[in-house]
């Protein structure tokens, strides 16, 4: 049974911070939560495990499930001591975290691995939940984490991975969130990449009630490729939080950060994307979008491109748009006889299925998908096509 | 005698408080290819937005049927469905479904409207290849978003295929051979020429006669400031290329037309 408590005044004042501006998780101060190991139900886990053929990691509460999990050579638990370079100290992140297993996936060959962090309990209850993906010289990570908080109660969950990216190395991570829409999700995201280095991450919200998905990424040696993109589909009180910094240290590198989402009801979206180019990071591409469609008047969508240059020879462009949906192309829509509202679904699905078509893992997109038409307004036609 | 397939009967329309069409009459019967041509501004691609549907349009006069049935109370998709369907000059793009994924829910919305039971897969693949073929289109092209990327020859060769695939009733291209080099017009045209038949009718709405060359209409009307001021056959299109649009702007006094 794991008892750890945490001091969890700092969430008090947290919006009153230029960081946190938009995003106030004041009630977790006020919050008991447990910190319990506790069984979830074999099946609820398969509800989830949507690549059977493939390895999979269970933690439950941030503690590891083994009979749910299907171990394979290249994952380790708790061997965090085995890997010198922590990248997690260079970021600033306000994010408490509190004892459970770390993951740690190295040479794990071709297959993604996947990652199933579940928080659980019949009271409000914390948990965080560690990994970290490391691919040397040359090598090739593909990693598929689902988040999902289940009952309907103010659960807590602070996930935090980390990826070690060596030289010519190739990450992918995807995160989805999903599940209950009661739960906090305070994540951090922390990457160092060495020369010509591609990492890719996908984070997906499609669930909570408030998360904050915070990016820290030091780009360290030179050619590196960095593509940060999001999606999120939200409604009622509803609310993410995408929050990035990119550092651009060497020349010569690329980044690459596009998140869009809808949102209906009372959701809200915060994105804050900061490109730091370093004095000697010449060349420097660096690229950032921010696309939201709302759907009612009550929505809320907020763009803050945050750029900090310290030398010339850069490119750096952002780009963020807010609107309804396009008439114009409604009318194209109708125009070939598909009705009013199933032209704005359609609309829609083609909107976010843009960042979903970049998700190499098929099981896991097909997943998404599905998850993504049940929160759709109208969804269930586009299961017709 | 037959119900014509459009009847207009002095159609007057408005976009933001702004009359554009002043009146206009005109009648397509089954077989029957028209052509709209007009100098810019002179509400050609308004005519075709009205008959389409388009909200931001208004009609505050006149009447419009087809096939007999008051358009003005059906919707955009309720029209299409009826069997208008109006080409594009402007074909939107829609990245994030495939023109195949969107061509579906276009067909089966279609088929649910005329309570036919929705076409399956295999049955609409094969439509698809055949009917791109028809008009040149790679099929690759249509596993890509709705128009994505499209050169301007590849996107009205799209929507050619588009009303191939929809099989209307009613076609009406607006401004099809805009942006077309002389190769993409013949394809483009002999793809809607492959459609002429019996049962259909064709508007086509163009600024220049050379589209004419290639789809050969049976009408030929001047469409200037929002009226049809003189109509023919298909010489008065020769007559405009030679004399231009002015020779017709100067007779909205009654010069030259009966």
């Amino acid at each position: 049974m794991t008892t750890t408590t945490f001091n969890k005044t700092c969430f008090e004042k947290l919006h009153k911070s230029e960081a946190w501006m938009y995003t106030n998780v004041s009630l977790l101060a006020k919050t008991e939560f447990a910190f319990e190991a506790v069984l979830v139900d074999e099946s609820l886990i398969r509800e989830y495990d949507i690549a059977p053929a493939n390895p999979l990691i269970v933690l439950v509460n941030g503690k590891l499930n083994e009979s749910a999990s299907r171990l394979c050579d290249g994952m380790t638990i708790n061997a965090r001591h085995q890997l010198e370079g922590s990248v997690l100290s260079r970021g600033n992140s306000e994010i408490p975290t509190l004892d459970c297993d770390t993951v740690l996936i190295e040479n794990t060959g071709e297959k993604t691995i996947h990652i199933l962090q579940i928080v659980s309990g019949d009271c409000p209850t914390a948990a965080s939940g560690r990994v970290l993906i490391h691919a040397g010289d040359s090598e090739e990570v593909s990693v598929a984490e689902t988040h999902v908080c289940l009952d309907d109660e103010t659960h807590l969950f602070m996930p935090l991975t980390e990826i070690i990216a060596d030289k010519n190395a190739k990450v992918t991570l995807v995160r989805a969130i999903r599940g209950s829409k009661t739960a906090y999700q305070l994540g951090q995201l922390h990457v160092s990449q060495d020369h010509s280095s591609n990492v890719q991450t996908h984070t997906i919200t499609l669930a909570g009630k408030c998360s904050r998905h915070e990016v820290f990424a030091y780009l360290d040696g030179e050619e590196i490729e960095s593509n940060f993109d999001g999606m999120y589909m939200l409604g009622e009180n509803q609310h993410v939080d995408n929050h990035l910094r990119i550092e651009h240290n060497k020349p010569r590198c690329n980044s690459r950060e596009f998140y869009k989402g809808i949102l209906d009801g009372n959701a809200k979206s915060v994105f804050t994307g900061r490109i730091f180019v370093r004095e000697g990071a010449v060349e420097t591409d660096a690229m950032q979008t921010n696309q939201n469609i709302v759907l009612s008047d009550n929505a809320n969508a907020i763009s803050r491109p945050q750029l900090e240059i310290y030398n010339d020879d850069v490119a750096c462009t952002h780009g963020a748009t807010t609107g309804e949906i396009d008439e114009e192309a409604k009318l194209y829509l109708r125009s070939r006889g598909i009705p009013g509202d199933s032209a704005e679904t359609l609309l829609m699905y083609a909107f976010l299925n843009e960042s979903l078509e970049d998700l190499a893992d098929d099981e896991f997109r097909r997943a998404l998908t599905d998850e993504l038409l049940s929160n759709m307004p109208g969804g269930d036609f586009i299961r017709t096509l | 005698m037959t119900t014509p397939l459009l009847e207009i009967k002095n159609l007057h329309a408005s976009v933001e408080g702004n009359e554009i069409l002043k009146g206009v009459s005109l009648t397509v019967n089954e077989g029957e290819v028209h052509s709209i041509m007009g100098p810019n501004g002179s509400g050609k691609s308004t005519l075709a937005c009205v008959l389409a549907g388009h909200e931001a349009y208004e009609v505050t006069e006149g009447e419009m049927y087809f096939m007999g049935q008051d358009l003005t109370e059906l919707d955009a998709d309720q029209r299409a469905c009826a069997g208008v369907f109006l080409a594009f000059q402007y074909p939107v793009e829609i990245p994030g479904v495939s023109t195949k994924f969107f061509l579906k829910a276009a067909v089966n919305a279609m088929r649910k409207y005329r309570g036919e039971d929705e076409l399956d897969a295999m049955d609409f693949l094969d439509l698809v290849e055949e009917k791109a073929t028809s008009v040149s289109l790679k099929t690759d092209l249509l596993d890509r978003g709705v128009n994505e990327g499209f050169s301007g020859g590849e996107k009205k060769r799209a929507e050619i295929f588009q009303m191939a695939m929809l099989d209307p009733k009613l076609c009406v291209l607006d401004e099809t051979d805009s942006g077309l080099d002389i190769d993409a017009l013949k394809i483009v045209s002999e793809g809607v020429n492959k459609l002429r038949s019996e049962g259909r009718g064709f508007l086509v709405i163009t600024h220049y006669q050379r589209l004419l060359d290639h789809i050969v209409p049976d009408f030929v009307h001047v469409l200037i400031d929002g009226k049809i001021i003189k109509s023919g056959e298909k010489d008065l299109a020769l007559e405009l290329e030679a004399g231009g649009y002015a020779a017709f702007e100067n007779c909205e006094s009654g010069c030259c037309c009966e």
